[in-house]
């Protein structure tokens, strides 16, 4: 547990440390909410911002998520997880680390862009949406951040982890639920939309907001998290260099 | 029990045999391994740090082995890797208490505090990294390996790229360590600092062990002198008695002889009658060198980086 701490208190040190990288993963997100969030005419729905907010707040977590399998890239090239490696502290604790470190920082972003939201005319959820809300995105967020970290520990180097980042993360967002319904969907998309765990993650948020209780994607988001969270653990445990 | 112990330690990297059936035990003392560029040297810290799978052969640290008893063997040890890896965004202070912290070592803050001051790094703690120079941020690595007072401390090449004086001062520390009570396993290609600081020599060439003992002991193996001489075009191996041919460095032929005075005209004769021509003769008292190139033998060239070569480079480029 000590380790675990450590860790992360590292990982936010430094991010606190670098300002620019504070603001610049904003940029992304809050581009879509207000150009495309309220530019965008639609038909199927009156209030579009509110309809795509809890895409938007999943995709800043997704980015946050794979963005961040690159802290691990970098302490991999730059030596120190070989020395972390060598520390008696359990090496899955690297890996909770930054799971939680990664998730924490996504959770802060998304407080960022559902203010924006609010700002430009989404609407209040009582306290009780919005804790569920945040449980849903922890919960997205520890598994893209788990299956990102893994990844990174097995890729060379950063720049094939930059294409595997961008390789995945457009299309993940694109076949997901974020901008449209199922309903809207072609059939061949609401396919796709259907298999993406994006799309559970989407549509928990978005019966929350909805004012209803997201039972079935939970518990899906559930499962799958908690498996790939011990696939990781088990890889990280046995990991040599 | 012996602090290190392995027995025919091997590992190959695909077809290739980067440390060959190493046989060593350590225990209290400053043991370096000595080798070139690419002989094995990091491959054997890493396998003994638990960090990569012997292929072969089985190694201890403190009496546990070092593939099944992984973390009883992260406890016992500290590592500084080859590559300098310190936060540059943190503070001194703020490196060495992470490894604390990591280590969960108790009283954490006057810990950390003693591990710098026995650095030397008390009046620049709270600096961040980033303003400090190559040697303070070796001594930082050293105070982060010191944090949590281990058994056996493995250092991959600690002066790698430092000054002369700031060499010293990382060996002198080594040193009181040493005094303390701690096994200290590092590996150099510098033989002077091997020769000057450390108890125990391997030299290590291509994954094999060539030479092993105290830098006295694998001095006296060879004569009392040793001539170096300069030769220009072929040179073939000669026979003259008293004087024992030790092994060639570009245009350099070392030999050894017990009383090189009088070895000297005998040797200057020989070399002339076999037809190469002798530039310049020197005669001095052996060094780890001389042993380096006789245990490892007629290196044609030194492996994979020529220096030689490299010299002439660079005086091209001026
Ligand atoms: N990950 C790897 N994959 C393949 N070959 C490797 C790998 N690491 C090292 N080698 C090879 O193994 C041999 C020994 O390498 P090692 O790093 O142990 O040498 P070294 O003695 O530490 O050298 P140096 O003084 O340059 O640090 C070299 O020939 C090297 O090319
Ligand atoms: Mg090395």
């Amino acid at each position: 547990m000590n380790g675990v701490v450590s860790y992360m208190k590292r990982d936010f040190t430094k991010w606190f440390r670098g300002r620019v990288a504070v603001i610049s993963a904003l940029i992304m997100p809050a581009a879509w909410l207000i150009f495309v969030g309220l530019a965008l005419p639609v038909q199927f729905t009156g209030n579009y911002l509110d309809f795509i907010t809890p895409g938007i707040l999943v995709m800043t977590m997704l980015s946050a998520g794979l963005s961040g399998g690159a802290l691990l890239m970098f302490d991999k090239i730059l030596g120190f997880l070989n020395r972390f490696l060598a520390l008696p502290t359990p090496r899955s604790s690297i890996l909770v680390g930054k799971i939680l470190f990664i998730t924490g920082r996504g959770l802060i972003q998304t407080t960022i862009i559902l203010v924006i939201a609010l700002l430009i005319g989404a609407t209040l959820l009582s306290p009780v949406q919005y804790g569920l809300t945040y449980f849903i995105l922890f919960l997205f967020g520890v598994l893209i951040s788990a299956f990102a970290t893994t990844i990174a520990l097995y890729l060379e180097d950063h720049d094939s982890y930059a294409a595997f980042n961008t390789m995945i993360s457009m299309p993940l967002f694109f076949t997901s639920s974020a901008l449209m319904p199922y309903s809207v969907m072609p059939s061949w998309l609401a396919t796709i939309a259907h298999l993406n765990p994006l799309s559970y993650a989407i549509d928990a948020v978005r019966d929350v907001t909805a004012g209803g209780f997201p039972a079935g994607p939970v518990l899906v988001l559930l499962i799958l998290t908690g498996a790939v969270l011990a696939i990781c653990m088990h890889v990280f445990r046995k990991v040599t260099v | 029990m012996n602090a290190i112990e392995t027995t025919d330690l091997t590992r190959y990297y695909g077809a290739l045999c980067a440390v060959d059936h190493l046989t060593l035990s350590v225990n209290n003392e400053i043991f370096a391994l000595l080798g070139p560029n690419g002989s094995g040297k990091t491959t054997t810290v890493l396998m003994l740090t638990t960090l990569l799978t012997p292929t072969e052969g089985s190694a201890s640290v403190c009496g546990h082995d070092v593939m099944r008893e992984g973390e009883l063997v992260r406890k016992s040890l500290s590592y500084v890797p080859q590559d300098m890896a310190v936060d540059i965004k943190l503070t001194g202070r703020e490196n060495v208490r992470f490894f604390a912290d990591l280590y969960g070592v108790p009283h954490a803050a006057d810990r950390v505090d003693e591990a710098l001051a026995v650095m030397e790094l008390t009046d620049r703690a709270d600096d961040l990294i980033r303003t400090y120079s190559g040697g303070m941020r070796r001594r930082l690595e050293l105070a982060q390996a010191l944090v949590h007072e281990p058994s056996v401390l493995f250092l991959d090449e600690p002066t790698i790229g430092l000054d002369v004086a700031a060499r010293k001062r990382i060996w002198e520390h080594i040193r009181a360590l040493r005094k303390k009570g701690m096994t200290v396993f590092v590996t150099t290609h510098y033989m002077d600092e091997a020769d000057q600081f450390c108890d125990r020599v391997g030299i290590i060439s291509r994954g094999r062990i060539a030479a092993l003992g105290t830098p006295a002991e694998l001095k006296a193996r060879l004569m009392k002198d040793v001539i170096t001489v300069k030769v220009e075009g072929s040179f073939a191996p000669l026979e003259v008695d008293g004087i024992a041919f030790v092994g060639r460095n570009g245009d350099e032929v070392s030999f050894t002889a017990e009383n090189g005075r009088e070895a000297l005209p005998l040797l200057a004769d020989a070399l002339g009658k076999s037809g190469c021509v002798v530039r310049s003769m020197s005669l001095r008292e052996p060094t780890l060198d001389d042993v380096f190139l006789q245990a490892v033998g007629q290196q044609e060239e030194p492996q994979g980086f020529e220096y030689n070569k490299f010299r002439i480079m660079l005086r091209r480029r001026k």
